[in-house]
């Protein structure tokens, strides 16, 4: 993510957990966070809890997020002199730890100052890729963001004209596939499943981007599945897999052979090694001759995980989708005009 | 209904499996028959946005990078993690000389395994005294959320726990930290684990672990057998068992053989950048040594104060260990009035009314009246005039009076100066290091040991007076002389005649050749020097001791002797070439001034 992401991120964030915005402008964003983001971001879960108990009135934080760090530089300190001690100090702006000058006592504990709740004291803070309240609101999404029910808004229907939308039912599902040894690569895929023709098609999350979609049910509705959750899940799953077993492997075999290496390394060691002890030694050496061993699988041993990220039920006007999004043909059309 | 725990994991090909995770299944469909609660669909379009922003899309491509807006890592400290990642995937000493940042390349280790989510618990064993300062590098560097160890519960709550070995190996820490695993394990100054039969080499062997980076800048001290350890505790077998080892590889404890063969299976588990590997550039370090004559006041006080420790030592002769702090009053007036009248001050507080001594320390106070000026000053000023009023000088001295008084003289000659030291807190530290950098041409400093203070912008360094501890001597000079100090440096060493700071300058400047030495050198040999005492308070009894300047000239030179002694020993001693402390110096001018 580059800046402009970073920024178009945590303003969509921002609006969609209804924080109160303050001031904007291209370097900057002043905020007020909404109960549910000051859940996700500030780690106040006592605070929290002491609220939700007693009924207090609650008081969120506020924030300058600072996308662009180079127009925020103080200005420098005018008339104060150079020697030591005197007035407020200078902090300038700090990017993952809010420094909290003057609690250095909580810095001298701890190593670094944890953030302390103090509400109605604006922090300010740089936003960038990578650092922890990014991560934070990243993490949030993804909690607050896991299960879906959407309808595709219809055109509106003349009063009286008996006619009513059908709406077929869609399973879509983000997997993210791990492909795993001691190193790691990563796959999204978007796959949706039509609940009534059991049609699969790709890149669903594209398709769902496009359409204009809503959380409430629309009047003169009926839903009806053909196909249950368990087959879908089959069914998608299965479709998935002949995707991965087009994938290369390579990665998988020279891992295999590391790790084989290895334990024939340890093996030669350790049955050496044993032979010469002694009895209650041997027992010993046996068990870390056991943990090694565990310890090479653990590391080396190649395999795929697949997990979801997030996933829901897509109710749309149509049983069919295009094998490409829009989108994708629109940025294609566009590459070939060049 | 879907079967919500039932993950499948199946054979996807004749290598590995596939594992779908199932646990998704259950929940969508409990709240399709409870009809809710939904989702936001835009935060679950940033969701999927933000997994993509993070996905890792090549097994070998460096992805922390983008990561680290607060670091600009060195090209070697990349090259370090590439490898360890790469090559031995997970598992490696890191052995660079100091100061070329291997807490740094185990930090970009740690980030990329992070970032792949390869890596969640972490443990990372230290010396107790760095703990904190691992805390803030990982936490502000990095961005990685690293928690120092305090209570029973964060062994098991806390991700990435930082903590002291002494601490971990010791019930009933040892036993939670047994019965964990660790998907990686860091250990910092791992040459204290070169003895097997330690409980620390027992200890750190028994942690179950996944990767495993041990730090050491001196992988081999004395012995061969000690790399042979730090080896197998990391990889056993690579280097063949104990006697395959002792007969393929080792003709003495300290001598090679096979040594190209041994050079390979070494790379395979550790990397050593050295300084003079080319690529990491160190500016020039010229030393000039100040001569000064104390101004007559200044030879009387002087005088006076050696009379009276002289005195009390004479007179207090089977207590003579507790004289031994007297020194300090001789060593204070080469620096200041002010500091030795603090501790005549103090001194004269704890003694008895009827006390003979208090009569002589008044004398002595009335010695102190007299003086006007302080010739140290004037010097440092006429030095500091010299410049070019843009360029910084830090100016060190042991005495907080000292500093003060320095401080306050800078300031009455218009000179701006900030001071530094020890017991200022974390952010005041950081604002003194603003000030300096920003607006003040001057820092007076009595603390150089503690991280946070890199003074790359200045070029420029008087010692106003020398520390004692070689070890202090060479943190100052590493403050200014570093890495990413892009200009060559000037160390000025402010000397007075005809005092027991001439003969130290001359043993520390001449004889042992302080201000030559490679960072990183001198750590191993007084390490092998003050088996039995410091050199430091060595010093202390020599000056105590002797009778004459002939006297103390002799016994530095003994210690000079063998200083050197070690040096060449270390020099021809262990090993591989590879291995060898550097003993190469960086480039230096020497312009010595001093008198012979």
């Amino acid at each position: 993510m580059n800046q402009d992401q970073v920024k178009d991120f945590c303003m969509r964030y921002l609006i969609a957990t209804d924080c109160q915005i303050i001031e904007k402008n291209p370097a900057f964003v002043k905020v007020k966070l909404s109960p549910q983001a000051d859940k996700d971001l500030t780690g106040r879960s006592y605070y929290w809890s002491f609220v939700e108990r007693t009924g207090a009135e609650p008081e969120t934080m506020s924030f300058v997020f600072v996308f662009d760090p180079e127009s925020r530089k103080p200005p420098e300190p005018l008339g104060r002199g150079t020697t030591q001690g005197r007035g407020p100090l200078v902090v300038p702006p700090s990017t993952h730890e809010p420094l909290i000058k003057g609690d250095s006592i909580l810095e001298r504990y701890f190593g670094v100052t944890p953030m302390v709740a103090q509400p109605g004291r604006m922090i300010e803070e740089t936003l960038s890729f990578g650092c922890r309240r990014l991560d934070q609101m990243f993490a949030a999404t993804q909690s607050k963001g896991s299960y879906l029910q959407l309808f595709e808004e219809a055109p509106p229907i003349q009063r009286g004209s008996g006619v009513s939308h059908s709406y077929t039912t869609w399973l879509g599902v983000n997997y993210k596939v791990e492909y795993t040894c001691d190193m790691k690569r990563e796959e999204l895929h978007s796959l949706g499943i039509c609940m009534s023709t059991g049609e699969i098609v790709s890149h669903f999350q594209q398709h769902m981007c496009e359409r204009v979609l809503s959380p409430r049910m629309p009047a003169h509705c009926q839903l009806r599945d053909v196909i249950s959750l368990e087959r879908a899940v089959q069914q998608l799953e299965i479709h998935l897999e002949k995707l991965l077993q087009q994938a290369d492997y390579d990665w998988a075999r020279s891992a295999q052979a590391r790790m084989n290496e290895e334990i024939t390394r340890i093996h030669s060691y350790y049955g050496d090694l044993i032979r010469t002890l002694e009895a209650e030694q041997k027992e010993e050496m046996q068990a870390q001759y056991v943990r090694r061993q565990q310890e090479i699988e653990w590391q080396y041993r190649p395999r795929v995980d697949v997990q979801v990220m997030n996933c829901g039920w897509f109710h749309l006007l149509t049983d069919t989708l295009p094998t490409v999004p829009r989108s994708f043909v629109n940025m294609m059309q566009k590459n070939n005009s060049f | 209904m879907v079967n919500p725990t039932n993950d499948i994991i199946r054979p996807i090909n004749e290598l590995v499996n596939v594992h779908f995770h199932r646990d998704w299944c259950a929940e969508l469909a409990l709240r399709s028959s409870r009809n809710g609660p939904w989702d936001h669909w835009e935060l679950a379009r940033l969701a999927i946005e933000a997994v993509e922003s993070r996905l890792v899309h090549s097994f070998d491509q460096l992805q922390c990078l983008p990561h680290l807006s607060q670091l600009e890592p060195m090209p070697h400290q990349i090259d370090t993690a590439k490898r360890v990642l790469y090559e031995m995937r997970g598992r490696a000493i890191l052995a660079d000389e100091v100061g070329l940042g291997k807490t740094i390349e185990a930090g970009l280790i740690l980030k990329e395994y992070m970032i792949r989510g390869l890596v969640r618990k972490v443990l990372i064993l230290v010396p107790a005294s760095l703990v904190l300062q691992w805390v803030r590098e990982l936490n502000q560097k990095f961005g990685i959320n690293a928690t120092a160890q305090k209570k029973e519960y964060m062994w098991t709550q806390v991700d990435i726990v930082i903590a002291s070995m002494d601490t971990a190996k010791r019930d009933p820490h040892k036993s939670i930290v047994l019965s964990q695993e660790y998907d990686m394990l860091i250990i910092d100054e791992a040459h204290k684990l070169k003895n097997s039969k330690t409980s620390n080499y027992i200890f750190v062997n028994q942690i179950r672990k996944k990767y495993c980076l041990l730090l050491t800048a001196t992988p081999v001290q004395n012995d061969l057998g000690e790399l042979y350890n730090l080896i197998t505790m990391l990889k056993p077998g690579q280097l063949g068992g104990q006697g395959q080892f002792q007969s393929d590889y080792v003709v003495d404890k300290r001598l090679p053989k096979n040594e190209e063969l041994l050079q390979q299976e070494l790379s395979k588990v550790m990397i050593r950048n050295r300084r003079s590997d080319g690529g990491i550039a160190y500016t020039h370090r010229h030393v000039r040594n100040i001569p000064l004559s104390l101004s007559l006041e200044e030879q009387a006080l002087y005088q006076g104060v050696t009379d009276f420790v002289r005195g009390r030592y004479r007179d207090a002769s089977e207590d003579a260990g507790s004289m031994l702090s007297l020194v300090t009053l001789q060593r204070e007036v080469c620096s200041s009035r002010d500091a030795v009248f603090l501790t005549l001050v103090n001194l004269f507080k704890k003694m008895d009314e009827q006390s003979p001594y208090r009569t002589q320390i008044w004398g002595l106070i009335s010695l102190i009246k007299q003086i006007t000026a302080n010739t140290k000053a004037e010097k440092a000023m006429e030095l500091i005039l010299g410049f070019d009023p843009k360029e910084k000088v830090i100016v060190f001295t042991e005495y907080r009076a000292t500093q003060e008084y320095l401080m306050k003289f800078f300031k009455d000659h218009g000179l701006a100066a900030v001071s530094y030291r020890g017991g200022m807190n974390r952010g005041k530290k950081d604002w003194m290091m603003d000030l300096f950098r920003n607006r003040a041409q001057i820092m007076v400093a009595t603390e150089a040991g503690g991280e946070g203070i890199n003074l790359q912008f200045c070029h420029n360094m008087i010692n106003f007076d020398l520390p004692w501890n070689p070890m202090r001597v060479e943190q100052r000079i590493g403050r200014v002389h570093r890495l990413g100090q892009d200009s060559d440096v000037f160390i000025y060493n402010l000397c007075t005649l005809g005092t027991i700071e001439e003969h130290i300058v001359s043993l520390l400047h001449e004889k042992i050749n302080m201000f030559e030495l490679v960072i990183g050198d001198l750590d191993t040999i007084l390490e092998q020097m003050e088996e039995q005492s410091t050199l430091e308070s060595r010093l202390q009894k020599i000056i105590l001791e002797s009778r004459s300047d002939d006297e103390i000239r002799e016994h530095l030179h003994t210690i000079g002797t063998a200083f050197q002694n070690i040096r060449t020993t270390i020099a021809h001693s262990p090993v591989v070439p590879d291995l060898r402390t550097s003993i190469q110096p960086p480039p230096v001018y020497r312009e010595s001034e001093v008198h012979p």
